[in-house]
């Protein structure tokens, strides 16, 4: 099992702080997002994980060690950055071939991962003439190919259409269910809501949460029903905080509209209205990342025990 | 090791670029050779097969640049990203860019001092003079020629490794052997053919491009440009670890 992880992270580029005591940990097994707004940091931050940028001061650790001790990176990580590039006369195969024979990969494999990303078709194509989502799901292959332990993605969602994106989540799905670890980043909360477990959102280099996806959310789920006693029973048992206000409406904070909808469907007990969390969601996030985070920060009421906000 | 040196030969086949070099080379050793030979009066054709052979060392611009694309083209198509995230130990990666351009260059010389030699004994026998193979002078310039080719190979991986913007380093390579090598030489009088480009044109038994003569004897052209080789790359490695892929 390896974990991605920063302790008191810091990067500064002459005069711009990039990274600022950023401390984090991604756990195998599930899919973390990483998120902030343009600038925040991330790129720069994946970046010292991966060995490429070499931090000020702290630690960017993958599975406890440095990048660079890694006796077969390839087959530990892989990776898409942002600013991973492609030779565009380069055919699709061989540049696959190429990083399968710098990583003591078996030459195999490169149709393995074209298959997985669904190029199959485009082997002999030079890289040139590829649509944006194909060299995402280039990029993919790329990233696949040492059949790491931990995937690290950089804005993957970036040109993917909608097909695409869903793709996308079901392979990390799959990737994470497997045991693997998944970090993925965005500045946009919406992109990543549906895929990822638990998130970590910085701005201007410094962490502001982190912890499940759930936990972040503002605002309850509000739930309508004529038995609002079983489903605030119910929901007490799967350890969500639960308000009953009114005779017929629950607050529910800490899960999803999905969550509590299932529960209550589980159980047998009809729901006469269900409002999700899922503006709050965003709200919560836009609070976290506005500019004047210093007075909106830790205003949230983070669910006991669900995830840390930080100043 | 040789799993990374075996991957920069296939980097280098699988793109365009290097064989285009390489075709544009064997055109300009062609058209060099013809225009040396073509026109020189019937009295002085015993002279001008060395002179046609020169055209072989002046290859070496072309490997100049063929070794500056293979690093700071990498950091113009960003391919370098992957390159270090698959071989961390940054030195490693030029050492190897470093084997596999030299070798390239020597590849260079070799082909185009065949088109060199097949030139020349076109032309002298179709202006009825003649071409000794068995001459020392020749195969000096010949194997000097082929020389220079090979370290300006690895030479230009160490400027493509220090200057990373592609563009930038080509200029800056260019600029140096049309004009700046040049006036650098002026300034520095007779300490002015320990420079770089002299000292190929020395290995190569040619004249350097202003005609500056007297320069070092072809051993020592050799070595020198052999020094220099080493430092570029003990100075592209050092700075390619410390700093950033940004
Ligand atoms: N090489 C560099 N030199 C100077 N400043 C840099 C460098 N790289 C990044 N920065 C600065 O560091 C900060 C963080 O940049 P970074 O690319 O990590 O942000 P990001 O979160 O990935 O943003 P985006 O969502 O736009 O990709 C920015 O202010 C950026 O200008
Ligand atoms: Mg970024």
């Amino acid at each position: 099992m390896t974990e991605l992880s920063a302790q008191v992270l810091t990067k500064r580029f002459g005069g711009v702080h990039a990274v600022e005591d950023l401390s984090f940990t991604a756990p195998a097994g599930k899919i973390t997002g990483f998120l902030g707004p343009n600038g925040a940091g991330k790129t720069t931050t994946l970046k010292m994980l991966l060995g490429l940028v070499e931090p000020s001061s702290g630690e960017a650790l993958v599975g406890g060690r440095h990048y660079r001790e890694l006796p077969q990176p390839r087959r530990v990580l892989g990776a898409v950055l942002e600013t991973t590039g492609v030779h565009p006369g380069r055919r699709a195969g061989d540049h696959l071939r190429i990083l399968a024979g710098a990583a003591g990969l078996a030459p195999g494999r490169v149709g393995e991962v074209l298959e997985q990303v669904g190029l199959k078709d485009a082997v002999r194509r030079r890289i040139g003439g590829f649509s944006m989502g194909m060299r995402q799901r280039l990029g993919l292959a790329a990233a696949l190919l040492g059949d790491p332990e931990v995937l690290v993605l950089d804005e993957p969602a970036n040109g993917l259409d909608p097909e695409g994106m869903a793709w996308l989540r079901k392979l990390l799905r799959g990737l994470a269910a497997e045991g693997r670890t998944v970090l993925v980043s965005s500045h946009v909360l919406s992109e990543v809501a549906q895929t990822v477990d638990d998130v970590i959102i910085i701005n201007k280099g410094r962490l502001r949460y982190s912890g499940p996806l759930a936990g972040l959310a503002a605002g309850p789920v509000v739930a309508r029903t004529s038995r609002p006693q079983e489903l605030a029973g119910l929901l007490a048992g799967r350890s969500f905080r639960v308000e009953i206000s009114g005779d017929s409406a629950l607050n529910i904070f800490g899960a999803t509209a999905e969550e509590v909808g299932e529960a209550a469907a589980a159980a047998g007990i009809p729901l006469s209205g269900l409002a999700g969390a899922g503006a709050s969601l965003e709200r919560a996030f836009l609070k976290l990342t506005s500019s004047d985070v210093e007075s909106t920060a830790a205003t949230g009421p983070a669910a006991a025990g669900m995830g840390a906000y930080h100043e | 090791m040789n799993k990374l040196i075996g991957n920069e030969f296939l980097k280098l086949r699988t793109v365009r670029s290097g064989w285009m070099l390489l075709a544009a080379a064997q055109v300009m050793v062609i058209a060099g050779i013809s225009g040396a030979v073509a026109r020189v009066p019937t009295a002085q054709l015993s002279g001008v097969a060395v002179k046609g052979l020169g055209h072989i060392g002046l290859i070496s611009l072309f490997t100049l640049v063929l070794g500056i694309v293979a690093v700071a083209g990498e950091y113009r198509h960003r391919t370098i990203i992957d390159t270090f995230l698959s071989e961390p130990r940054r030195g490693r990666v030029i050492a190897a860019k470093t084997a596999v351009y030299f070798v390239a260059g020597l590849g260079f010389g070799i082909l185009s001092a065949a088109t060199a030699i097949i030139t020349t004994t076109i032309w002298l026998a179709a202006r009825g003079g003649s071409f000794d193979l068995g001459s020392t002078e020749i195969w000096r310039t010949v194997l000097g020629g082929i020389a220079w080719n090979a370290m300006f190979g690895a030479i230009g991986v160490g400027v493509g490794a220090l200057i990373r913007n592609l563009t930038g380093a080509i200029v800056a390579a260019l600029a140096w052997i049309a004009l700046l090598e040049g006036i650098a030489g002026q300034l520095l009088g007779g300490a002015g053919r320990w420079l770089p480009y002299r000292s190929g044109a020395a290995l190569a038994n040619t004249p350097s491009m202003d005609g500056a003569g007297g320069g070092l004897s072809q051993w020592q052209g050799g070595l020198v440009l052999a020094a220099y080789a080493v430092l570029f790359i003990v100075l592209a490695v050092s700075v390619t670890i410390l700093r950033d892929v940004t």
